[in-house]
Parts: C-alpha cells; sequence; structure tokens
C-alpha cells in the first residue's frame, strides 16, 4: 500500500489512532512509539509488525518532528524486538567515532551553544558556583567530568584573568571516555593551553583516559595534589555512571575534599522505569519529543549541526532503550533523584545573586521559550525550561564535613 | 558642617607661602600638587549628596556652583559674596579607605568627584545593573556609559566572525584556528629573542605609561595622564578590544572602516583609530623605531628602559625583519600582534618560565613585586612573547584604580621598546 500522506492511516490500525481533537494528530509519532512499545511488552508479533511498518512509512530523519521522533525510536523498538540492541549500538558507536574529529565536534558544540543555552545554562551555574568556591585561592585544580568539549572553560579562564586580585594558577584535568576520540582531547587540550596563555592565566591541561566505565574512576588517577583547591564539574556526567555505581561514585567524590561539585543534569527519569519496557519509553519518548523540538526551534532548517545532534539523539535512544547489560548508556535521572543521592555525602550550596543574574541576562540572549526557575520541594539547584518544561538542572554541592 | 569629620593639611610645610599660579601641567593620577590642601573625608560625608549648604537658610546642594548661584538670590552685600581666599587654594582629596592606594596623602586625587566615583567603584557597592548584560557598576555615570555601549558592541575574531555576544565571541577564540596559527607563528620566530633583565625603573616607567592614554604622535606617547573618570571611560574595551585588534590592524594595508570594539565614547580607542588610519604604524619594516625618541619623565632610572630600547629593536630589525613583513594582507592583523609580542617581550614580568614536567609551562605569579627577573631567564621570557606581553595584562590591572578591578591592561611593562608597530602591544585597553 503506497502511500506518503502521514495523516492516512492503516486501517487495521486506525481505530488505535482516531485523533480526539486536531491537535492530537501532530503527536502520531508519540502514539505509534507508545503503542509499539507495548506491543512488544505483550509480544504481540502481528501487531508489533504493523506498527513497526507504519512507522517506518511514516519516519525520516528530514521532516518534521513527530517524522524524526518516528524515525529515531523505530530503530530502537527494532532492535528491542530482535534483541540486537547492543550490536547495533555497538556499530553506530564505532561509526560515530570514525566521524568524530575536532573540527566537526567543535564545530557542533559550538553552534549548538549559539543557538540554545542547553549547554551554556549549565556552564554558566557551574562557572559562578566554582569562582565563587575558589574566591582567595591561588591553586586551582578543576576536575572537569562533562560531555561538552572544555567549551566551559574559556569564559571561566577570562574571568579568572579579570579577578582583579591575582591570577590564580588553574589545573584542568579532564575526564574522557576513550569513545570521545583521544586526539579530539588533545586538541582541545592544545588549544585551552594556547588560550589560557593568551589570558594569562597560569594553567596545566591533562586528560584522564577511561577505558571502561566511569563508574571506575578512582582517586589516584587524578593526581590531586596537596595545596590545591579542588573543584569538580559534572556535566552531563553522572548519568554516564552506571547505576548501580552512583552512589560509590559520589562517595568517591566526596573524597576527593572539593571545595565545591557541580552536577549538571537533563531532567528525565530513565532509571526508575528501566525494568519496565513501556514506561521506559514513555519517559523517552517525551524527553526527545522536547528536545527534538527544542532543537528544531533554535536551529536554522536547513543546519548540518542539528542533524548532527539529533543523530547523536538516535545514538543515545538506542543506548537507552534496547541496550540492558553494560556499556555506556546514558540512564538520566531527575533533580530529585540525584539529589536524594547527593545529600548522602554533600549539602547544597546555592548560586549566588550574581549568577543568577549572569543566568538571567544569558537567557534573554536567546530566543523566547527560555527561563530560569528554582528547584522546589526534594531538590536543590535551578531549572533551565524550555516552554514551560524543565528540561536542564544545574546544581552545586559542597562535601559535608565528615 | 555637623557630622564630617574633615581633617585639612599640607604635604608641605604649613608655613611655606602657596607658589604663584602653577601652570596646567597634567601629573600621574594621585599624584597631587606638594601644594595642594588636602583633605580627608568620612565615606558618610564623601557621598553625602548635598555637601554645600547654604549659611543664609540651610539649604544644600551637590555643586559648589549651584550653591553660588542660590546664594546670589538672597541679595547678599557685596562683601559677604566674595568667595573667600581659602578656595582658591587647591584642593586634594584621599580616600576614606585605609587599604586603599589613594589613602595616603601623596597620592591624593585632585577632583571630589573622582574621589568619590573611585569610593564607590573600588570600595563601594555595585548598585546599578545593565538591563542587557549581568554587569553591575557602583557609580551611576559608570552604569549610564556602559549601558550606550551595551549590546551595540560587535566583536570580531581574526578568523573574520564577528559576534554580538561576548561569551560566544571567547568561547569561539579559545577554539578559533586563527588563535593556533597566531601562536604557532609566534613560537616559530621567537628563536633568538633576548632580552635585557628587567628593572625597576623599568617598571616605574611603564607604571607612568600605563596611567597615560594613547598618544597620537610616537614620540609623544607619555602623554600625560588624563583625569581618571576619563581614564575610566575611556577604558571600556577591554578584553573585546584586545581581542578584536584584528580590524584595526587590518587598516594598516586596507584603509576599510575600523571596526574597533568600542570606539564610540572612547577617547583611548579614538586615538588609536587615528593612528592607525593614518598608517603612521607600518605594515612590515622596521625603520620608524629609530624615529623614536624615548621621553623621560616619569622615569624614575633612565637606565633600563634606554638599554630595553636599544637592545629589543635592533634585535627586531635584524633579527625578525623577515618574519614581521606579513604575507597577505588578511594575516597583517596576526603577524603584527605577533611583532607587537615581540617588542612587547622586554617584559618587566619576573616569571621564570621553567618549563614543567608535563611540557606545561608554569608561571610564577610574584604579582607586586615586579623585581628583576633572573637573567638567565631572560631568554626564557621571551621566549613566548606573546604570552609575556598578555600575560601581562592582569598585572596592570592590579595597578589600575579606575574601574574597580575590571580593567585589563594590555600594555603591560614594556613600554620603553616602544616602536610604531609594537603599538598594540602596549596600548593600554581597558574594560
Amino acid at each position: 500500500m503506497q502511500n506518503t500522506d502521514p495523516y492516512h492511516r492503516h486501517p487495521s490500525i486506525s481505530c488505535l489512532l482516531e485523533p480526539k481533537d486536531p491537535r492530537e494528530e501532530e503527536k502520531w509519532a508519540a502514539e505509534l512509539i507508545q503503542e509499539c512499545a507495548k506491543a512488544i511488552a505483550e509480544k504481540d508479533s502481528s501487531k508489533i509488525h504493523h506498527l513497526l511498518w507504519m512507522l517506518n512509512e511514516l519516519a525520516s530523519p528530514y521532516g518534521d518532528c513527530d517524522q524524526k521522533l518516528a524515525s529515531y525510536f523505530l530503530e530502537a523498538l527494532l532492535c528491542r524486538a530482535t534483541e540486537a540492541g547492543e550490536l547495533c549500538y555497538t556499530t553506530l558507536t564505532s561509526a560515530a567515532e570514525k566521524r568524530h574529529s575536532f573540527v566537526t565536534a567543535r564545530r557542533v558544540m559550538l553552534k549548538f551553544q549559539e543557538v540554545s543555552p542547553w549547554t551554556t545554562f549549565g556552564h554558566v551555574a557551574s562557572n559562578g558556583a566554582i569562582m565563587e568556591a575558589m574566591e582567595g585561592e591561588s591553586k586551582l585544580h578543576i576536575v572537569d567530568i562533562s560531555n561538552t568539549y572544555c567549551t566551559q572553560w574559556p569564559t571561566l579562564l577570562e574571568a579568572l584573568a579579570s579577578r582583579g586580585s591575582d591570577t590564580p594558577h588553574l589545573r584542568l584535568t579532564v575526564v574522557a571516555m576513550v569513545s570521545m576520540g583521544g586526539s579530539v582531547m588533545d586538541e582541545i587540550g592544545r588549544r585551552m593551553v594556547k588560550f589560557a596563555r593568551l589570558m594569562g592565566v597560569p594553567f596545566e591541561f591533562h586528560v584522564v583516559s577511561i577505558v571502561s566505565t566511569l563508574g571506575q574512576l578512582t582517586e589516584e588517577e587524578l593526581g590531586l595534589r596537596k595545596d590545591e583547591a579542588v573543584a569538580v564539574n559534572c556535566v552531563g556526567a553522572l548519568r554516564r555512571v552506571s547505576v548501580e555505581e552512583r552512589d560509590a561514585f559520589m562517595r568517591m567524590l566526596c573524597a576527593l575534599r572539593p571545595r565545591v561539585v557541580t552536577v549538571v543534569e537533563e531532567e528525565a527519569d530513565f532509571t526508575t522505569s528501566r525494568g519496565d519496557l513501556v514506561a521506559c519509553f514513555e519517559q523517552c519518548v517525551r524527553f526527545y519529543s522536547i528536545f527534538l523540538g527544542m532543537l528544531e526551534e533554535s536551529f536554522s532548517p536547513t543546519s548540518n549541526e542539528r542533524f548532527m545532534l539529533e543523530k547523536e539523539c538516535s545514538r543515545s535512544i538506542l543506548g537507552v532503550l534496547a541496550c540492558n547489560g553494560s556499556g555506556v548508556c546514558e540512564r538520566r535521572e531527575k533533580a530529585s533523584q540525584w539529589c536524594e543521592r547527593l545529600t548522602e555525602a554533600f549539602a547544597t550550596t546555592a548560586f549566588n545573586d550574581d549568577v543568577i543574574g549572569d543566568l538571567e541576562a544569558l537567557l534573554e540572549r536567546y530566543r523566547e521559550g527560555w527561563s530560569l526557575v528554582p528547584a522546589k520541594g526534594d531538590a536543590a539547584g535551578l531549572y533551565l525550561t524550555w516552554k514551560a518544561e524543565p528540561v536542564v538542572w544545574a546544581s552545586a554541592w559542597k562535601p559535608i564535613k565528615p | 558642617m555637623a557630622g564630617e569629620t574633615v581633617s585639612a593639611s599640607s604635604i608641605q610645610n604649613p608655613g611655606s607661602n602657596p607658589p604663584p599660579v602653577n601652570k596646567k601641567k597634567r601629573n600621574l593620577p594621585g599624584t597631587p600638587d606638594p601644594e595642594a590642601e588636602v583633605i580627608a573625608l568620612s565615606p558618610k560625608t564623601l557621598m553625602a549628596t548635598n555637601r554645600f549648604v547654604c549659611e543664609i537658610c540651610g539649604k544644600g546642594f551637590q555643586r559648589d556652583q549651584n550653591l553660588q548661584l542660590h546664594r546670589r538670590g538672597h541679595n547678599l552685600p557685596w562683601k559677604l559674596r566674595q568667595r573667600t581666599s581659602k578656595e582658591t587654594r587647591k584642593r586634594v582629596y584621599v580616600c576614606p579607605e585605609k587599604t586603599c592606594v589613594h589613602h595616603h596623602p601623596s597620592r591624593a586625587l585632585g577632583d571630589l568627584t573622582g574621589i568619590k566615583k573611585h569610593f564607590c567603584r573600588k570600595h563601594g557597592e555595585k548598585k546599578w545593573k545593565c538591563d542587557r548584560c549581568s554587569r553591575c557598576y557602583a557609580v551611576q555615570s559608570d552604569w549610564k556609559a556602559h549601558s550606550k555601549t551595551c549590546g551595540t558592541r560587535e566583536y570580531r575574531c581574526d578568523c573574520g566572525t564577528i559576534f554580538s555576544r561576548r561569551d560566544s565571541f571567547i568561547t569561539h577564540r579559545a577554539f578559533c584556528d586563527a588563535l593556533a596559527e597566531e601562536t604557532a607563528r609566534v613560537a616559530a620566530s621567537n628563536m633568538s629573542s633576548s632580552v635585557t633583565s628587567v628593572r625597576n625603573g623599568s617598571l616605574n616607567f611603564a607604571d607612568g605609561l600605563m596611567r597615560s592614554n594613547v598618544v597620537q604622535n610616537f614620540p609623544s606617547f607619555l602623554k600625560p595622564p588624563v583625569a581618571e573618570s576619563e581614564m575610566v571611560d575611556a577604558a571600556r574595551a577591554g578584553l573585546s578590544l584586545w581581542m578584536s585588534q584584528a580590524p584595526p590592524l587590518e587598516t594598516l594595508t586596507k584603509a576599510d572602516d575600523l571596526v574597533l570594539g568600542d570606539v564610540d565614547g572612547d577617547p583611548f580607542a579614538s586615538q588609536l583609530s587615528w593612528i592607525y588610519r593614518n598608517k603612521l604604524v607600518p605594515s612590515g619594516s622596521g625603520e620608524l623605531i629609530s624615529s623614536i625618541t624615548l621621553p623621560t619623565s616619569g622615569m624614575e632610572e633612565t637606565e633600563a628602559p634606554h638599554s630595553l630600547l636599544l637592545s629589543a629593536p635592533y634585535h627586531y630589525s635584524t633579527q625578525h625583519h623577515h618574519h614581521l613583513v606579513p604575507p597577505a594582507p588578511d594575516t597583517s592583523a596576526t603577524a603584527f600582534l605577533q611583532r607587537a609580542a615581540q617588542i612587547g617581550v622586554t617584559a618587566s614580568r619576573p616569571t621564570s618560565e621553567a618549563k614543567s614536567p608535563d611540557g606545561n609551562i608554569r608561571y610564577l605569579n610574584t604579582n607586586r613585586s615586579y623585581s628583576a627577573a633572573n637573567p638567565g631567564n631572560a631568554m626564557e621570557n621571551a621566549a613566548d612573547p606573546l604570552r609575556m606581553m598578555y600575560s601581562t595584562r592582569h598585572h596592570v590591572a592590579q595597578k589600575d584604580e579606575g574601574a574597580g578591578g575590571e580593567t585589563k591592561d594590555f600594555l603591560g611593562v614594556d613600554a620603553p621598546t616602544i616602536c610604531a608597530s609594537s603599538l598594540s602591544g602596549w596600548i593600554r585597553i581597558r574594560n
């Protein structure tokens, strides 16, 4: 049956997809995906086939948000259905690594930061917390476990250089997964060193390569020195620690006796539901449809950088939904969940007024739709919201004195 | 006046006669006329808005002129209208903050408005906040001046990309290939740049220079400094101007429009642009050096600077000439900066560039003590002139009392080695 009209429903499934109101028509992808997930959970193979077929017909990575969503989740569903997730993920990862280069990473990252505060929000908040915690210190050591390729640091270097009092010595230790590409990190390091020189900030750069999982990171590998003030910067990092190792990881961080630990994470819960396929799919669909929608509205329609980010998304989705065992998967947790873990060893510190001011000024520079909301209740820190949905969470922590 | 603690003292013997009318010669800010009367006001009085009180009706005014105008309205007899002789004596003011440099009478400031602004900026609370960016200011006029330019400024990278936001400009610049290229070229050409040892003399010289505004004529680059407030206003460009030096440099070879970071309302930058536009800065030759005469005013020791001047330019012209001819117009910016860096290398910074085992360069941040670098390190100091040049920024910033720690001074203490094309190397860029 040949039809390319996205709103034409296959007769056998049309009953599932009766649009309740005009706006629901737009959310066809989410519905289809959910139904398919359900079918997989129920092991209803004919239904699975029908839905996969439909999704396949309608999906396109070059289409609108729904079509993209369909496209990326289709792969995950397929892998889940055929239990080929791990293999698929590995293949995608190695393909990504081959494509990966300093130039592309830089281009994508910088462009993303230009059009969206998704990452810069966390950077500004973290840098502010770090500057405050390190006030008066002359030897700083920042342990950076992030996924933003050191784009956070130039502005911090400038802030250090223009502090007015003595410029401290900064040591930056970046913890990188081998998958991020060693050559990329080396090149980044070179640029950082040069830039620090330009800024007049005494600087050292060091990369710690993790071969296995982030949870295996040890204090010794970080090479801390006695006379320095340590800050740990975790941007999109904690979610890359496998769920079972998270508490231990936080204890390890605490043992470093840092002045501050900055945590920036995306607001989604892929952890609680990890045993429940349908629930997990639901969470994922929800989060990624927000993310893809944000990307669509932030970038220009023909943006290559956006496309690359979307590809990265699809790999991530696959990792979350189709991979159960080891390997890098990014099981996000919500702020309240992270807070519960962190409060075991840390106490929250508030961002000062200057930082809040900086963040508000930051958001002013982007398109409409973004705002800053302080966390309430079980969670501490700040949320970045996109169209009233909290999407990114930033917080700062100090170790509780023993 | 009630509640005011005023102590008036003379720097010199109280008994000495006031000298005849002084020529209007400008000193370093904070080095007042020794004959002047030193006034020390309490913070409260300093910040009081109505210091000038009419003795007849008690009404307070912000300015003396306003008070005088008001007094006329009282129809005083002619005698009482006379200004008291006391007021003909010049007054200078000290900062009430004990830890401040300007607390000591020898560093008093001559202008009441100036000392007020200084006190606010340095020791006061930043109450005025810019709507657009997050900048806060203690002095309302600073905030106003900033608001005029905020958001209207453009930042241009060497690679040609223009940014409207400073943070994205900085982040871009850190990763930009233009940066990598620039430092590579510097590294290649820094082979044998030797530096004579730095001495305190050159520090003081440069100290004076730091306070001076950019010149319009090379020989007079020790132009007397502008008043502090003007300096601060002129200092708004900071990093952006420094980083956006590419455009002015490009005007060397093409007389395009200047896109300086902060030209409008910035006397500093506009002086700079005049120089560039008139192509007084050569694009490749070392000839201009000989035309520089080094004034000695403001210098306490003349030896070191002279020797620096001698050594660097010769050095410059013989050893680096071949590196300095810009290969193409669009790379002249980087070449220019590089040249400037080399000249700027005769720096005062006693940083020893001992390479640490992991290959990264360690700095000895000796801050205020500009004591002589070890001669042995002179070579190493020069090894990375660009770094030296840029890294002196923050040292100089400390010396700047104008803008409460926000200034960046590109100059550092390498003034003696000034030559036309190194203008960019020592021109002070302030935030």
